[in-house]
Formats: C-alpha cells, structure tokens, sequence
C-alpha cells in the first residue's frame, strides 16, 4: 500500500469516513475507489458506494484476487443492507472460494455469513439453516462473530426453538461487547426484545392471555390441542395439519377450539365459516359437506361430533383444547400472522390463505408496506411478500477491509 | 537475471500497539519501522523495541546517517531521531502514492507504488531529479554496495529485486514464500535485508546473495 492509501485505511479504521475520503477522494486507482466506496457506506451513500466498488473490483489486477473478492464481498453486503435483492448470490459464492484458496478465512467465513443473511431476508429458512450449520464461525472476530450470532437466532426465534435463540443471542450480547460497538450491541438489546414481548395471545376455556415465546414453543409441545391462528395450523404433540390454504376450515376449527368444552350452534358456525351470510338449508348442507373435510383433515388429531344443536371437538383422552391467536386481529393481523412464518408469500397465495380477495390483501400488504410492518421483493407476478426479519440480522455494515496487504 | 527463493533468517514481531510495518530503516544499531503514527527503534540482536517516536508514518522509511525521512500522507519529513522533532518537509513526488524510501549519494529515493516508477529527489526541495520505471508495484527500496533493490508485492505474489538503476533492468530476484509480502525494504550494510510484512505486523531479516 502506499502512503495516502495507509493513512486513508487508518482513518477508515477508527471510523473517520471524512478523514479516509478527504485523503483518497481525487484518486482513481484500484485500493483508492475501495476505500472510497467503504467510506461511502459507512456514511450511508449506499448507491455510490456500491458503484464505487464495482469499479474498483474491476480495477484490481489479475494478481490482486484476494482484494477484488472483498470488494465483492462488501458490495454484496452493501446490496443486502439496501435490500437489493437482484445483486447476484453466485459472485458472492465466487467470491468466498477465491477468499477461502487464498488463506483468507475470515473474510471467507464472512461472505458465507452474508449469504446465509441474504437467504434469511428471501425467507429461505430451510436453505439458511443448512448454510449456518455448514459455516464455521471460529475465525470470526467478535463484530462479525455477534453478526453470525443474530442470524442464529434469527432463525431460531422464526423455528420457535427459544432456548437456542436464547444461547444465540447471548453469544451475539457477547461478541458485540467484545467488538466495541455501541450499534451493533443496540441491535443485540432490539433482537433480543422479540424473546421479552408476548408473541400471542392464548385463548383456552373462555379465557384469554398473552405468550412469550417461550410459552408459545412450550404450548406446542405440551400435548395441548393447538389451533393456532398465528399460522392456520392445527398442532398436536408434534403433529401440524396446516390449514392455510383452507379457510372455511379454518374458521370451523377456531370457532369450536374457541368454544371447547361447550359446543356451537349452526347457525354461528355458518356465520362464522360463511362470512356472515343467514344461515339457510343451502347452507347447513354446505356446513355438513365442510365439516366433513374438517374431520377429514384432523382425523388422528381430535374427533368432530355432532350435539343436539350444532357440532363439538371432543379430544382422544385427557386432552386440553386452545387457540393461539397473533395479537391484532382483523384483515391486517391476519396477513402479518401468515407472514410471521418467515417465509415469502405471493400476495395471490395469501389471498387463498385468508379466504380473501386478492383486491383486499393488496390494500392491506400496501398498508402495512407503507407502516413498514412488511416488505416485498420481486415485481410482477413473480413478487413475494414477507415480514421484515425481526431479528434478522445487524442493519449495521460490518464491510470487510478491501485492501491487500492487510 | 538470477532467480531463487529467499532465505528468511529471522522474524520479528508482531509487535504489541504497531499494527502494521510501513516500511523500514537501519541506523547502524537500530532497526526503524513506521507502524502508521510512530517510529519504532527494534533492537535486531535482542528483538526488542527499545524507543518510539510519535510521528506519523504511512509508507518508507529512511535514514541519511544523522537523520531519519519519513513518508507521511503526501509529503516527506525530516524528523531528528535524538529529540523526535520534525525539522523540515518536502513534497513526496508521487503524491501521496509514494511507498518505500532509501537514502544513497545525498539524495533520497522514493518508490512510486502504483505507478510502478523510482524517483530520486532533492532531499532539501523534494524536486525530482530523475526517474526510474520498474515493471511491478514498488512496496520498498533500498541502496547497498551500488546495488539499487526494491521490494514488490502485489495479491500472493511478492519478491526483492535488484534492477539496473540506469535502465530499470532486473537482474536478479529473491521470491518471498507465498503470502509473505514486502513493505519496506533496508540493508544493513551487509548481507541482510530487513523486509517489513505490511498487516502481518511482522519485519523479517533476509538473506543478500554475496
């Protein structure tokens, strides 16, 4: 490196983005535009920070992998922070191979890291998961250690394993007091909230009260007839039988979950599946037919029987019955609930999800786009919806050092 | 032009508060290293930093017999290694794209890092006096016995070599293992080099072919 090059990279490194740009801002050559650009991100021009990069990954020589492959890497950290989901993952995989060959394990494990980051954000949970358990984060320092550490529980918190999330996010509270870095230990406290906030609302006997998460998880495993409003499934003891794309079901099944041990009229059945339409003889023919497909469905579960009046759920044993319902109610609720699952929705398969018309889940995805509760990726017919990742990820850049000779 | 792989004798560092090695000198006792905002005075016998000099420090590192030149942003100082004070400076001819320093014959010469050039210049105005084109980026640049060597480094690849200092010929190739960079490059006279390692934080005594 020469001279204003190291004085830049100095700057840069305690965090004077000024004093590195001030050095380096008339220069063109290759180490010149990386600092340039990771000056640029650290003061939040992520456009031209991005632009920059490329440039300098391009300006690199042919010997100079090592430092083209962390420009790469940081564009691509830059593109997830700006939730620019066209940036391609295969250059990032590109650029890890060239970073692991070259003996650069941290940055390596690094751009895994932001992979795995990137799949959470498409709601590529499964695919994330298998990335985190492949990755290694022993080389990690602590930023990018506590960094890793969220996305764990990230994951965890969407897969409903508390105590993981629990262990993960104690690790990140760690890491980030080891780095030194006021936001990133912020994120930390942030993500670590969503363990502290009741997450829904039990509804059991006629009664009601909040969840943790971890009552949630524990609800589920406690061979408690779940139904569970929060994702249109119905749980017992390890068993789901997902009713998401059922609405009519659906609706069936909470309102007897709701009533158990009573039983429900007909006639609220009706009201209730039909969406408030009087009830008819069409329309008790129609409730037979579905609760029909509801026994169908849940055979194995719990048994659907007939009373004098309407119908009942009566359990296999000594079993309790509930409801586990998101904390807001109404359209909105409902959409955030299906997307709590972490996954990327089509806006037509919500619309199949919550019974609804794909008008109405278009102007409450615009609604809660607008409060910033969602967001989307894709355009067209190929657009998918999802819930931010709560506690995804740091918003913080944690950019790798461009240059050679580090 | 000879080529062989060189023969490292000895590592030093990395050293505790120096980060990096930006380049180096030799004092006759003490070896210098700019490690961004100081000097450091290395003991090679003892391996011990023995004094520092709060200066910064950005790239080479030279010293004229009575006083130490130290590349600094875009400029050059002069610096007294008894007191530490900066007593004058001088432009860098690159710009602040200089990178590896050496003083020989009254004048100093400053590698040119991407430029891939060796400049001499007036050590009292900084004005180039003449200049020298080599084929790789410069990263340290040393005089010794009328030999002019400089060091290279440039991804995995790094090496010190001797070129023709009229016509910027190599003549002959010392080949640094593989992840072994140079930055900064000294003679002590002898048969030695002293190599600083950039962010290895290391300085590593080299073999001089005889």
């Amino acid at each position: 490196m020469d001279s204003l090059i190291t004085a830049a990279a100095r700057a840069l490194a305690t965090g004077d983005a000024l004093g590195a740009l001030k050095r380096v801002a008339l220069r063109d050559d290759a180490p010149a535009l990386a600092l340039r650009g990771i000056a640029m991100a650290q003061l939040g021009d992520l456009v031209r920070a991005k632009a920059l990069l490329k440039s300098a990954a391009r300006a690199f020589g042919p010997r100079e992998a090592v430092a083209r492959a962390r420009c790469v890497v940081a564009e691509a950290e830059i593109a997830l922070v700006s939730r620019d989901l066209t940036w391609p993952p295969k250059a990032l995989d590109a650029a890890r191979k060239v970073l692991d060959a070259h003996g650069d394990k941290v940055n390596a494990a690094h751009a895994g890291n932001v992979a795995i980051r990137r799949l959470v954000l498409i709601g590529g949970l499964d695919e994330a998961e298998r990335a985190l358990g492949a990755l290694d984060p022993t080389p990690l320092p602590p930023a990018l250690r506590a960094a890793h550490e969220l996305v764990a529980a990230g994951i965890a918190v969407r897969r409903l394993q508390t105590r993981a999330a629990h262990s993960a996010l104690d690790r990140a509270r760690l890491a980030a007091r080891a780095a030194d870095i006021p936001a990133l230990t912020a994120e930390v406290e942030a993500a670590a909230l969503v363990l502290d906030t009741p997450a829904a609302r039990l509804m059991s006997r006629g009664q009601e009260r909040p969840l943790l998460l971890a009552a949630v998880e524990e609800l589920l495993s406690s061979g408690t007839l779940v139904v569970d409003a929060c994702r249109h499934v119905v749980w017992n003891a390890g068993t789901a039988v997902s009713l998401a794309t059922r609405p009519v079901l659906f609706a069936l099944a909470r309102t007897l979950a709701e009533a158990w041990p009573g039983d429900v009229a007909r006639g609220t059945l009706i009201a209730r599946a039909f969406r408030g339409k009087h009830a008819d003889e069409s329309h008790r023919a129609r409730l037979r037919v579905e609760i029909g497909r509801l026994r169908a469905e849940l055979r194995g579960l719990v048994e659907v029987s007939a009373t004098k009046r309407g119908f009942a759920l009566s359990p296999r044993g000594p079993q309790e019955i509930a409801v586990l319902a998101p904390l807001v109610e109404g359209p909105h609720g409902a959409v955030l609930a299906f997307l709590a699952d972490g996954e990327a929705w089509s806006s037509s398969a919500l619309a199949i999800a919550l019974g609804a018309s794909p008008r109405t889940v278009q102007r409450a995805l615009d609604s809660l786009a607008g409060e910033g509760k969602v967001q989307s990726l894709g355009r067209g017919r190929a657009r998918r919806w999802m819930s931010p990742p709560l506690s995804g990820f740091p918003t913080i850049l944690l950019l790798p050092g461009p240059l050679p000779s580090d | 032009m000879k080529k062989s792989a060189a023969n490292i004798l000895r590592e030093y560092g990395p050293f505790p508060g120096a980060e990096r090695v930006n380049g180096v000198t030799f004092d006759g006792e003490h070896v210098w290293f700019a490690s961004g905002d100081k000097l450091n005075a290395l003991d090679p016998a003892s391996g011990e930093v023995v004094r520092s000099i709060e200066v910064a420090s950005h790239a080479g590192t030279a010293f004229d017999g009575e006083f130490l030149y130290q590349i600094a942003e875009d400029v050059i100082h002069k610096i007294d290694p008894k007191t530490g004070r900066i007593l004058s400076t001088i432009p860098a001819p690159g710009n602040g794209g200089d990178s590896g320093l050496a003083w020989a014959e009254g004048t100093l010469w400053v590698g040119q890092h991407r430029g891939r050039k060796i400049h001499q210049i007036d050590p009292e105005t900084g004005k180039i006096l003449r200049t020298i084109e080599s084929n790789r980026v410069v990263t340290g640049v040393t005089w010794v016995d009328g030999q002019l060597w400089h060091g290279t480094w440039e991804g995995d690849d790094s090496d010190v070599r001797r070129i023709d200092p009229e016509t910027g010929e190599v003549l002959e190739r010392l080949d640094m293992p593989e992840g072994t960079g140079v930055s900064g490059l000294e003679s002590d006279g002898g048969d030695c080099f002293f190599c600083g390692g950039g962010g290895s934080g290391k300085i590593r005594a080299v073999r001089r072919p005889g």
